[in-house]
């Protein structure tokens, strides 16, 4: 049997490090057709299971603004991993987890590989896994990538989901009344018509044209203009309702209760900040110096000649 | 308390966001780095120039343009 694993997560969350560490140099570097993102894909074997392991380009969430983002998103829907390993930044909680709850509104099989827990641990972050992991309903495996700790485990919680295959339901949360109606009105048009329910959950399709989403609009007017028209004028409806009451945008205010959902389970004891979190790391000290407003000129024209000492003399 | 775009935050002065007045994929990018509603931010220093201006919030330090900052509203704490 053979099963496809893609690693997803912020920028700067560890994919690249923890993909080298479990496909060592059988690894197969690529592009995505039409697109020059990089495509890098390689396997790892457990107990016997040969998967393909795919990293995806680093995104914060999961728009059509960018071709990262496009190109992840794409890769998701269309070729449905068995599982998405989302690889979190395990000092930035909430800001990665983000991510995550779009891929669990996406309705995907998420396993998430809480990364670089030394780093947390250092800057006196402390998470309960076992609390995180029930209030999202997802597995949540701690892993160092750089030492490649973990990285069993995550692999065995990862061919469990796929072994399973348990039917994973797109994720449900309340985006405030003005559009968990407007989502409620569009649900039956959408699958009455079967509008892109072949890829997309239905919830999803909804959500997006309330985003104002434009690939998913351009999609649904070339797949079936009538319903995706009628779509268009509940999402103008809204638009226009929520600029008038709340002064702002569909977008934000989805956005808006997405952080909340995020809060309010990391809220539940799931973290512990040991120390004082303003308190500054190592790099943000040097920072301090190095940018400083008078220092930092100086510092700059001392580095470039010397090193212009060091080439010519 | 007093509501001030980011622009006119002194250095230290620290805040929780009111509003983003951003649309489109600005407003988008900003909402992907966690700045929404709610959040608490502290305003770490500025470049030379003034501009960037780099922040804190939620453990981690982001630096934004001014004309970025503009869209950012915060509702500054008093001093103490």
């Amino acid at each position: 049997m053979n099963a496809t694993i893609a690693l997803a997560g912020n920028p700067n969350s560890g994919k690249t490090t923890l993909f080298n560490e479990l496909t060592g140099a059988r690894q197969h570097v690529g592009n995505y057709p039409g697109v020059t993102v990089e495509k890098k894909t390689g396997t790892y074997t457990i107990n016997e299971l040969k998967v393909t392991i795919v990293d995806l380009p680093g995104t914060y969430s999961l728009t059509a603004y960018s071709l990262e983002e496009v190109v992840a998103r794409d890769f998701l829907v269309r070729e449905k991993p068995g599982v998405v390993v989302n690889i979190i930044d395990a000092s930035n909680l909430e800001r990665n987890l983000y991510l995550t709850l779009q891929f669990m509104e996406l309705g995907l099989p998420v396993c998430i590989a809480l990364n670089m827990m030394d780093v947390a641990k250092n800057r006196g972050i402390k998470i309960d896994i076992n609390k995180l992991s029930k209030l999202l309903g997802v597995p949540v495996i701690a892993t160092i990538a750089r030492n490649g700790k973990g990285k069993k485990e995550l692999m065995d919680a990862a061919a469990n989901i796929n072994t399973n295959r348990a039917k994973t339901s797109p994720l449900d949360i309340s985006y405030g009344d003005d559009i968990d109606n407007a989502i409620a009105e569009m649900e039956p048009l959408i699958s009455n018509a079967t509008f892109l329910t072949q890829t997309y959950p239905t919830r999803w399709i909804a959500l997006k044209y309330i985003e104002n989403d434009e690939q998913i609009q351009a999609l649904g007017d070339s797949k079936n203009p009538g319903v995706s028209a009628k779509l268009k004028k509940i999402t103008d409806r809204v638009s226009s309702h929520i600029s008038k009451t709340l002064n702002t945008y569909p977008e934000a205010v989805i956005a808006d209760h997405r952080y909340g959902h995020i809060r309010s389970i990391i809220r539940q004891d799931v973290i512990t900040y040991q120390q004082d979190q303003s308190r500054l790391q190592l790099s943000d000290k040097i920072d301090q110096v190095v940018t400083n407003r008078f220092a930092g000129p100086l510092i700059m024209v001392a580095i470039i000649f010397s090193l212009y000492q060091f080439t010519f003399s | 308390m007093q509501k001030l775009g980011m622009r006119q935050m002194k250095k230290k002065q620290s805040g929780t966001i009111t509003s983003i007045l951003a649309d489109g994929e600005l407003g988008r990018r900003i909402r992907d780095m966690g700045l929404v509603p709610g959040t608490k931010i502290q305003i770490m220093g500025r470049a030379p120039l003034f501009d960037p201006v780099a922040l804190r919030a939620m453990g981690f330090t982001l630096t934004l343009r001014n004309n970025e900052a503009n869209y950012i509203v915060v509702e500054v704490e008093e001093e103490k």
